[in-house]
């Protein structure tokens, strides 16, 4: 059910500019990968780039093939990605974006995967006829991560899910992520809580001005001298 | 008494096509910002094809129309597939679409016309059909302009229940609300773009086929259509298909009472007036919350 995610060599950016320059991360099935940098260090154009909203150079492999083409191709191909500032539907109710999420699926498993869903997310579940955009901050994230998760994704790619969340929000989003990875799905989460992220996960990279500067297991990158001083102020 | 309900009627059968005109450019804009201008020039064609089918192959208009339409939406996705997917994939933002597609327009809508001109002449033409009078609360009305009216309410309605309640209804309007959001849930743009432009040229043919069943028409008769079906869209809000059928409707209406009231040749003056109105009073549409 899980794969991994291979990216090789990748670059892109916005017409002239460049953002990212040959970036190498691995996602390895059925685990948490955290990658965490600072503000406009590229991890959303990463994010971007990879499930295909951007153009890009160098390689993506998902299962060790190649995910190229548009967006609606890459993530047909069993790719989830809860992009940066949830891009939900706001005239849409909870439970017409939940059936959008399941565009991609044969007619006969979309209410069976509608259900499941809703029982996995009791809050969506109660809400299920509010629209997107009248929801709180939280909600609307649990939205989009219930929305990425209708089309049944081997890989889901979430973007700073906690951003503008409050703590114990944050708690619940972290869990569902955890919840998410224990069901067999590779997680590739963008975190700028560094603590709260690198204690949850098992792997980890550091990604400055467009380039990996640090990556291994979640205990490496913890311990190194520079994500202390730099991301946690501690020495 | 009756004068009123005619003069009423009168502007709701001109105010349904707007409607059903400014739905197809709503379309076109609200989706993908192109700037169709050439929109009119399909209604047109879409008027000549019935009358051809009429006089020549005296096929029942009525019965044609669903074939204008199936014409009319493969003649779109010819035409999107020629002018406007290039500008789709090469334009950095919606900003560059929109300019660009209204040049490209532009053009379209002088050769569009142009052809016409050289296949059917510059000479009005036209049919009769139904033509009797049919007599309501003390009004007398044409039949076929009764029948104009219900079945442009009908497609009206018929569009905006598809975008309500089917799934690639709601496609549609999730890549309006949100394009990044739809393409990540697997909606394809190169799906979904040629589809709705072709049903936005299937609605303008639409229209033309059903005015060919009570006006005479000409190769020129497309151009005001573009610039109403314009000011529908600023009075019913972009995107926003309900609103064109409010707004349709009410322009008619307005436009209907305005006349009767001041003098015919002010008709383009109304709407000119309504348009300016509006966008000083109520610059995202009448209806806007
Ligand atoms: N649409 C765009 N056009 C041009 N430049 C862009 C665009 N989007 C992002 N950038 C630039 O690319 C760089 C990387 O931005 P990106 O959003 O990927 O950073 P990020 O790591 O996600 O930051 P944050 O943590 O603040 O979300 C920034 O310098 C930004 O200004
Ligand atoms: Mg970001």
């Amino acid at each position: 059910m899980s794969a991994a995610l291979s990216i090789r060599g990748l670059s892109a950016g916005y017409g002239p500019i460049a953002v990212l320059q040959g970036i190498d991360i691995e996602a390895a099935a059925g685990r948490l990968t955290v990658i965490v940098g600072p503000n406009g260090a590229g991890k959303t154009t990463l994010l971007k780039a990879v499930s295909g909203l951007i153009p890009r150079e160098g390689e993506v492999l998902l299962d060790g093939a190649r995910l190229s083409g548009s967006p609606a191709s890459i993530v047909r191909r069993g790719l989830g990605h809860v992009p940066e500032g949830r891009q939900l539907f706001a005239q849409m109710s909870v439970l017409e974006t939940l059936q959008l999420g399941a565009w991609l699926l044969p007619r006969g498993e979309r209410s069976a995967r509608l259900d499941e869903v809703l029982a996995a997310f009791p809050k969506l579940a109660e809400r299920r006829n509010q629209l997107a955009g009248t929801m709180s901050g939280g909600e609307q994230q649990m939205l989009a991560v219930g929305r990425a998760l209708m089309n049944r994704p081997r890989m889901m790619m979430l973007d700073e899910p906690s951003l503008g969340l409050a703590p114990k929000m944050i708690e619940e989003l972290l869990k569902i992520v955890l919840r998410i990875r224990d069901s067999g799905t590779t997680v590739l989460l963008v975190e700028q809580n560094v603590a709260k992220a690198l204690a949850i996960a098992e792997f980890a990279y550091v990604v400055e001005r467009g380039r990996v500067v640090l990556g291994g297991s979640a205990k490496e990158v913890l311990a190194s001298e520079e994500v202390r001083t730099a991301y946690l102020g501690t020495v | 008494m009756g004068f009123w309900l005619e003069l009423a009627a009168s502007g709701l059968i001109t105010g349904g096509i707007y409607a059903v005109v400014a739905m197809g450019l709503n379309l076109q804009y609200g989706l993908m910002r192109i700037m169709n201008i050439s929109h009119g020039e399909f209604l047109m064609v879409g008027a000549y094809l019935t009358w051809w089918a009429q006089t020549i192959l005296q096929v029942n208009p009525l019965v044609f129309l669903p074939v204008v339409a199936l014409m009319l939406f493969v003649l779109g996705l010819l035409v999107y597939r020629l002018c406007f997917r290039p500008i789709a994939r090469t334009a950095a933002n919606a900003e560059v679409v929109e300019a660009r597609s209204l040049l490209v327009a532009f053009g379209l809508m002088f050769i569009v016309q142009n052809l016409a001109y050289l296949v059917w002449g510059a000479d009005l033409r036209g049919y009769t059909f139904l033509s009797d009078s049919v007599e309501i609360g003390g009004a007398r009305f044409g039949a076929n302009r009764l029948l104009v009216f219900g079945f442009a309410l009908a497609a009206s309605l018929a569009l905006l229940a598809a975008l309500k309640f089917t799934l690639f209804g709601k496609a549609v309007r999730a890549m309006m609300q949100s394009p990044t959001g739809a393409q990540l849930v697997g909606i394809d743009t190169a799906v979904l773009h040629p589809a709705v432009f072709g049903a936005g040229i299937a609605l303008a043919g639409v229209a033309g086929a059903l005015l060919s069943m009570v006006y005479e028409i000409s190769p020129s008769m497309g151009e005001p259509y573009t610039v109403t079906a314009l000011i529908v869209i600023t009075l019913g809000g972009l995107g926003s298909a309900g609103g064109c059928l409010a707004g349709g409707l009410l322009l008619g209406l307005v436009e209907a009472f305005g006349m009767h009231f001041t003098s015919p040749s002010l008709k383009m003056l109304l709407s000119y007036g309504v348009f300016i109105l509006v966008l000083l009073a109520r610059p995202r549409g009448l209806f806007a919350r």
